[in-house]
């Protein structure tokens, strides 16, 4: 039987993701080894969804085991299937797939971790920017400074939760040299910033991101600085913006 | 489309640029005549990927070598991947950009792997329009490579070669001919690589691959993890003989080794590139 190419893919594809349909669709190769091969392909695929997951994922990996995450993964492709030809797309449902996933109950942060990881992935790969310079900032009067709007660094992000995040994942640096945290039940904060070319993971307060907050939302410098000291009234804004500075959160400053 | 800007066939040998091996090429003086990297590890909008492939394209010619557009998908294709594509070439402005002769996508889902298209007339038609609209886009001359398959399909109606002429002829691209492909096909499915040298147009080969192949009692996988093999090294100087200086490539992805062995490999195609006489380069 002669197939359209668009019948043959369609057909192709269903024997690769059905192996039971395979048989059928047998006549279209040359040779009989030609269905059972379709194996090979299937490998392929699984291999490199895998493969993706697990760059991207690296902490989860770690905190499952890399048989539970292989598991995870082919259970996360037949339901998330790729949909770009880039890889590095492929996985940004994952926290959503692991919180309603039968297989991960019991880790009730791991949802949270994932969606961690998933924005520091984003980050890896953000827009690169020029820094503002911590003189330019030092520079600026009281009152300039307090009207003064700030863009932040498209790497720059952040997410709280009610387990320790931030600790987690620093956990699982070699860098960072932490210990695993003692207790799940810890609400944290993490800040996820770019400075150069390396993803940084910092635990950061509800108040400072309260700041942030108003100034990715156009606020100024004064609005951000009144929203954090309603959450936390010692507040201490003077350390906090040269931390932003050193982490080089700021990319543009404009002032009115 | 003849007209397409064509970059230097006088390239020499490269190496697939990989990330285990940033650090050493960027200190390094220049070791190796040009690096291909994979188009789509380098679309993000920046980060330190595509921040060591600007530094290293001031050092080395760069080519960029697609493997995401899957460019003989009837469903599926998607231009906004070769709208990101085209930003990455106004970027880098590499000296060479391939794709593959292939599929991998139907609607609403991507395989993410390099699936065999049946050598058709139908085929073909798509191809040429496929590889039509990406040299539209890019406004550059593109390479179409031949794949490894594991399966023949029995409504084929013209052999490899000639659907790769005919493409390119109709199209305007080049052929990215991959010598280890040739060799892993024939193990396979039985086709003659040699043949199929043979009977490549000369004329439009504007590159070469040259990788390792696991042994396995099944088949031979293309897994680019070793050593090129003596019987693909053989069909290396085939093709160097019959289509003069292309600039050819060492893949490894897999089982990376340190650099090292990479240049050592380089050297030798470079070798056989070397013994090629000048003079039949100038065909193209």
């Amino acid at each position: 039987m002669q197939r359209s190419l668009e019948q043959l893919q369609r057909e192709f594809s269903a024997a690769l993701l059905e192996p039971a349909e395979s048989p059928a669709f047998s006549d279209a190769f040359l040779g009989r080894a030609g269905v059972d091969r379709l194996a090979l392909y299937r490998g392929n695929i699984d291999t490199a969804c895998q493969h993706a997951l697990a760059l991207a994922y690296p902490v989860v990996r770690a905190l499952v085991g890399a048989v539970f995450f292989a598991e995870l993964a082919i259970a996360y492709t037949h339901r998330y299937p790729s949909v770009s030809g880039d890889l590095n797309r492929f996985g940004a449902s994952l926290a959503a797939f692991v919180a309603t996933s039968s297989q991960a109950q019991g880790l009730p942060y791991l949802s949270d971790v994932a969606a961690l990881e998933w924005t520091v992935h984003l980050a890896r790969h953000a827009a690169d920017a020029e820094r503002l310079s911590g003189e330019r900032v030092v520079a600026l009067r009281p009152e300039q400074l307090l009207a003064a709007r700030f863009e932040l660094h498209a790497s720059c992000c952040w997410q709280t939760s009610p387990y320790p995040i931030a600790s987690i994942w620093l956990a699982h640096q070699a860098q960072a040299g932490e210990p695993l945290p003692r207790s799940l039940a810890q609400a944290e904060s993490a800040l996820i910033v770019r400075p150069r070319w390396q993803v940084q993971v910092l635990r950061a307060s509800v108040a400072e991101l309260a700041a942030l907050h108003v100034l990715r939302d156009g606020g100024s410098m004064q609005t951000a600085i009144a929203a954090a000291l309603r959450i936390d009234r010692d507040f201490d804004f003077t350390q906090t913006i040269v931390r932003w500075l050193d982490l080089a959160i700021f990319s543009a400053v404009s002032l009115d | 489309m003849t007209s397409l800007p064509q970059r230097s066939r006088a390239l020499g040998v490269g190496i697939g640029l990989r990330t285990a091996h940033y650090d050493e090429l960027l200190k390094r003086e220049r070791c190796v005549d040009w690096l291909e990297a994979h188009t789509e590890n380098y679309l993000g909008d920046g980060g330190l990927d595509l921040h060591v492939l600007m530094r290293l394209r001031e050092t080395y010619p760069v080519s960029l070598h697609g493997v995401g557009l899957a460019l003989g998908s009837v469903a599926g294709f998607s231009s906004e991947h070769l709208q990101r594509v085209a930003s990455l070439v106004r970027r880098v402005e590499p000296q060479l950009i391939s794709e593959h002769l292939c599929w991998g996508a139907t609607a609403g889902r991507v395989f993410n792997d390099l699936l065999p298209l049946p050598l058709t007339r139908e085929a073909l038609r798509l191809m040429v329009d496929r590889v039509g609209q990406m040299q539209d886009v890019l406004q550059r001359r593109v390479l179409i490579e031949n794949i490894s398959s594991y399966v023949c399909f029995a409504g084929d109606e013209v052999g490899e070669a000639e659907f790769l002429n005919e493409l390119a002829a109709r199209s305007g691209c080049g052929i990215l001919l991959d010598v280890n492909n040739l060799y892993v096909n024939q193990r396979n499915l039985g086709v003659d690589a040699a043949a199929q040298i043979d009977a490549i147009a000369p004329q439009h080969v504007g590159e070469i691959h040259l990788a390792g192949h696991l042994v396995t009692p099944a088949v031979l996988i293309d897994h680019h993890g070793a050593q090129v093999a003596p019987q693909v090294w053989a069909l290396y100087a085939r093709a160097l003989r019959r289509c003069g200086r292309v600039p050819a490539l060492i893949e490894w992805d897999t089982d990376l080794p340190p650099l090292e062995m990479l240049l050592e490999e380089a050297a030798l195609a470079r070798r056989s590139y070397d013994a090629v006489e000048s003079g039949h380069a100038a065909l193209a």
